[in-house]
């Protein structure tokens, strides 16, 4: 059955940062290069091919993308300066926005100033909102105590509404990347066995993005993993103990040291990356989208808030401690409304998901091979293997 | 008759000869031979010691015949003949044994192969007390040139001898100068305009003083030989009203060119049933026109090359033409800078980027983002018209090599890039001027690298892609070769011709005419009145098919006698 070939899908992907993408000729150099492809997963050269000529469906069913961490090894030895890691790295945001199904994502991606215009747009709200209610509540002299500006009882129910909205779009989203990739391709036959078995996986490489540490370079890993560890310990007292964080120099100690350590991280990781993008010291820094710049500044930004906040309410400049509570939120809100769901951040959930759902489409590749020669062995080698 | 005095010369070649064959074994053999007054074996007789040795013994030993048993008489036989000649001895008396190629390096066995050598230096020896004394002939060179073709490599090599002072006759059969290269608008990979270039060639060919032009004309007939051939040319004038020339030349080049493949032969691409597949050159028309358009007036907004039409296939022609490939990409640029909006994809099987700057065309057209699909040779792509909701004229599927996916790529525009072949008048050129063909048709040089513009008929040059497909720079470059290879030979004045070729005794000639049909260089003429055949011994090579065939036994081939022949197989016989 012909595929029929929309040459104007490499117009709609620049937007996403594939500018080079018609310079490849297909020596294969990159694949060869790259210590992640194998079978049946061999890229960057083959999600390029489909990209040259268009194969939107074909694309779209590729989990590809995710299992590729930009080393950028293949950028390098690029005979045609096609930069295959930053055509892979801007399929990863084509997918995102086609992933989501609100469309917000594919309007961020291509503009901007949509993207820019919705966080201040959301900040403004946040900033008004949170007066509001902080006046309404209590005064703005009072950090903390029954007559605490923003209590933290308060902030702790919001927090948790709004982590159900974003999961929501996260699920929905994540399902739908299921159903591109492995829902609808009718020559798959998946069991729920296999899905199950290879469920561990989802956490594991969460945590540990032990993937992303069989680069070469083991770098930017290291910083990539203290950022996310960082942000999950500061989510994890945030979302369980706001109260014990909030309150004043009875704070305990353990959550005073992983506070302290979680917020050096998300600073020192965010600036390492700015400055790693700024230099362009890498292939996977050279090419900036605007969406990275957005999301490692807004991580900056609320990290060092959150520090002065911190700072003034212990020097007893309660006011001043209020108003950068208020900044505080104002820059949260959008970092969590707009980047999780339907911008770079995503991706915390497409990647683990990309390497569960790899595994569990191998394992269905050999069953119907096994099935078509049952003379070979039963066990098939897989490719995609956990750390 | 006594034995004329021969000399024996063995040469070692270093240890080439040395290590298999007993040298100074076949020297004292030889010095019993029949006439043998002196027998030497030396270390490399093509030394110039060597040489002086030759030499100094038919002063010394008042030598008549000489024998060299040493390499192939193809590499050092001119060697040894040169040495005879400046002691005195005619050349033709030297003989040579070749005890390397067919002794030496092909033995194992030194004791058989120093027999072997003593029976080869035997049969060299009762063959040359045969030999007679050749003169050589010499021929006066006409420095006039006949140019057949008036595209860019006939006017080139007309130009260059023109430029150098000779009279050129540029006969081309079409009523207008420029060949093919004036069907062109822009060239690859500079994309410079092929106009400019022929303009300025056309005005100083058509402006010269030494080139006589003639248009809607042909050679009709082709006499003589190298440095005096016979040109009859007719001139077609109005309503038949045709002309005869005669012209005396010394050379001809041939610059015929080619013709365009046929692309209704490829029926899977609907060439002549949609209207909008059309040919390279139609292309190039509507492109020096200006404007890209649909047949139906609309700017395409898909436009699609596709490749190797004719070339590279089982079906049509092998090989490959060679310059559709950068045309191709100049499409690409062509198309993007005159409709931005447009894509651009080529569908090719191999790209064939080898000239000067192609590689970087190559690579530039793909940054201006043209589509590259690959199918595989031995197969091809097949063209359709688009179903009704498409937003495209025409739909083409191709097995795409890259992705290994069976691909339908739109298309409002297809242009495909016909191969070269040779022109329907190749074979009656062959015959006319007396040259070959190869397979495909194209005319074949002397030599395919070292004597590329020569062919077997010396005097006769051939130029551009009447050889085989090439593009512009190596068209000219083949005739400003073929016009330097003439130059030269002008510049001599006198064309010496080797003493070796056949003699017809016309007193035993039937006038069966057998070896005019036999002879591979038409070197046999017929003497109507007389009845008798005669060989123009300037174009005769001595390959010796007359003296085989002749039913008379008339024919006799100076240096290759009977008598020679029977004597040198009797000395290997022992």
């Amino acid at each position: 059955m012909a595929i029929r070939a929309n040459p104007k899908l490499i117009e709609e992907l620049e937007p996403y940062g594939a500018e080079d993408v018609m310079k490849c000729y297909h020596c294969g150099n990159c694949s060869a290069v790259c210590p992640f492809s194998e079978d049946p997963y061999v890229f960057p050269r083959k999600p390029m091919r489909h990209l040259q000529m268009g194969l939107t469906a074909k694309l779209e069913g590729q989990l590809d993308p995710w299992l590729c961490y930009y080393c950028g090894e293949c950028s390098d030895q690029c005979p045609r300066d096609a930069e295959p890691g930053e055509t892979m790295m801007s399929l990863r945001r084509w997918l995102t926005a086609r992933y989501d199904w609100t469309g917000i994502s594919r309007l961020f991606y291509r503009s901007w100033r949509w993207e820019f215009g919705a966080i201040v747009l959301v900040a403004i709200i946040t900033a008004i909102a949170f007066t509001l209610f902080g006046m309404s509540q209590g005064s703005l002299a009072d950090y903390d105590g029954p007559n605490a500006f923003l209590p933290s009882s308060a902030i702790h129910i919001f927090d948790w509404a709004l982590a159900l909205v974003l999961l929501a779009f996260l699920v929905s989203n994540a399902a739908r990347m299921w159903w591109f990739t492995m829902g609808r391709d009718k020559t798959l036959r998946m069991s729920a066995g296999s899905y199950l078995r290879s469920l561990w996986l989802l956490p594991a490489h969460f945590f540990s993005q032990a993937r992303y540490g069989q680069c070469d370079r083991k770098g930017p890993w290291v910083t990539h993993l203290a950022l996310m560890l960082s942000y999950v310990v500061m989510l994890v007292l945030i979302m369980f103990f706001l109260a014990e964080m909030a309150s004043g120099p009875e704070i305990d100690w353990r959550v005073h040291v992983l506070g302290y350590l979680a917020t050096a991280g998300l600073v020192v990781s965010t600036i390492l990356f700015l400055r790693n993008r700024v230099k362009q010291s890498a292939p996977q820094y050279r090419h900036s989208h605007e969406s990275d710049w957005i999301f490692l500044v807004l991580i900056l930004l609320v990290a060092l808030t959150g520090i002065l906040q911190h700072i003034l309410h212990r020097s007893g400049l309660d006011v001043a401690a209020n108003v950068t509570y208020i900044v505080h939120l104002s820059l949260v809100v959008p970092m969590l409304v707009l980047e999780v769901p339907f911008s770079k951040w995503s991706h915390l959930a497409y990647r683990p998901l990309a390497i569960y759902l790899a595994r569990v489409r191998v394992t269905a590749l050999a069953r119907s091979r096994q099935s078509a020669e049952p003379a070979r062995g039963a066990e098939p080698s897989t490719p995609l293997r956990a750390a | 008759m006594p034995e004329p005095r021969t000399g024996v010369f063995i040469c070692n070649c270093g240890t080439n000869i040395a290590k298999m064959i007993d040298c100074d074994a076949v020297a004292e053999a030889a010095s019993s031979m029949p006439g043998v007054v002196v027998a030497r074996s030396y270390k490399y007789m093509c030394s110039n010691p060597g040489q002086e040795m030759i030499a100094q013994d038919i002063g010394d030993h008042g030598l008549e015949r000489v024998v060299v048993a040493a390499c192939s008489p193809r590499m050092h036989e001119p060697t040894f003949r040169r040495a005879a000649e400046t002691a005195g001895l005619n050349p033709y008396l030297v003989e040579m044994a070749n005890i390397r190629e067919q002794c030496s390096w092909v033995h194992d066995d030194g004791v058989a192969a120093t027999e072997k050598a003593e029976d080869l230096v035997r049969a060299a020896v009762m063959r040359v007390a045969h030999h007679e004394p050749l003169e050589r002939l010499s021929v006066d060179m006409c420095p006039n040139t006949l140019v057949l073709g008036g595209g860019i490599a006939g006017l080139t090599a007309a130009l260059e001898l023109a430029d150098a002072g000779k009279l050129v006759y540029l006969v081309e059969r079409q009523p207008g100068l420029g060949g093919n290269v004036a069907r062109v608008d822009l060239t690859a990979p500079y994309l410079d305009s092929a106009r400019d270039m022929l303009t300025d060639r056309l005005t100083r060919v058509v402006e010269h003083p030494d080139i006589d032009v003639m248009v809607s004309s042909e050679l009709v007939r082709l006499d003589g030989f190298v440095g005096n051939f016979k040109a009859t040319i007719v001139v077609h004038g109005p309503e038949g009203a045709d002309e005869e020339r005669q012209v005396d030349v010394g050379s001809v080049i041939v610059c015929t060119g080619y013709r365009e493949f046929d692309a209704s032969r490829a029926t899977h691409l609907g060439y002549g049933k949609l209207p909008n597949v059309i040919t390279s050159f139609e292309f190039e028309r509507m492109l020096r026109a200006g404007r890209i358009e649909t047949k139906e007036g609309r700017l395409p907004q898909y436009v699609s090359v596709i490749h190797c039409v004719g070339s590279r296939s089982e079906d049509f022609h092998g090989y490959c033409s060679r310059v559709c490939c950068m045309t191709a990409l100049k499409y690409a640029h062509e198309v993007k800078s005159a409709l931005p909006r447009s894509y651009v994809s080529d569908v090719y099987v191999d790209m064939h980027a080898f000239g000067k700057g192609c590689e970087d065309f190559y690579r530039r057209s793909a940054e201006v983002k043209t589509l590259f699909l690959m199918y595989g040779k031995g197969d091809h792509p097949v063209v359709r018209k688009a179903d009704p909701g498409d937003d495209c004229g025409m739909l083409i599927t191709v097995d795409e090599q890259l992705s290994g996916e069976t691909i339908e790529l739109p298309a409002d525009l297809i242009i495909l890039m016909v191969g070269m072949e040779p022109r329907e008048d190749a074979e009656a050129v062959t015959h006319l001027v007396n040259i070959s063909q190869d397979k495909d048709g194209w005319f074949i040089e002397s030599h395919p690298k070292l004597d590329p513009v020569a062919t077997t008929t010396d005097g006769v040059y051939i130029a551009g892609a009447c050889q085989a497909p090439k593009d512009i720079p190596d068209s000219v470059a083949q005739a400003r070769a073929a016009a330097g290879r003439i130059l030269g030979k002008i510049s001599k004045g006198k064309l010496e011709i080797d003493a070796m070729f056949a003699e017809v005794d016309e007193d035993r000639c039937s006038g069966c005419r057998v070896c005019n049909e036999i002879c591979p260089y038409s070197a046999i003429e017929f003497d109507a009145a007389e009845r008798r055949s005669h060989v123009i011994s300037a174009l005769c090579k001595a390959c010796g098919a007359c003296v085989a065939t002749c039913p008379s036994a008339a024919i006799k081939a100076r240096h290759f006698t009977d008598a020679q022949i029977f004597a040198e197989i009797a000395g290997v016989l022992g």
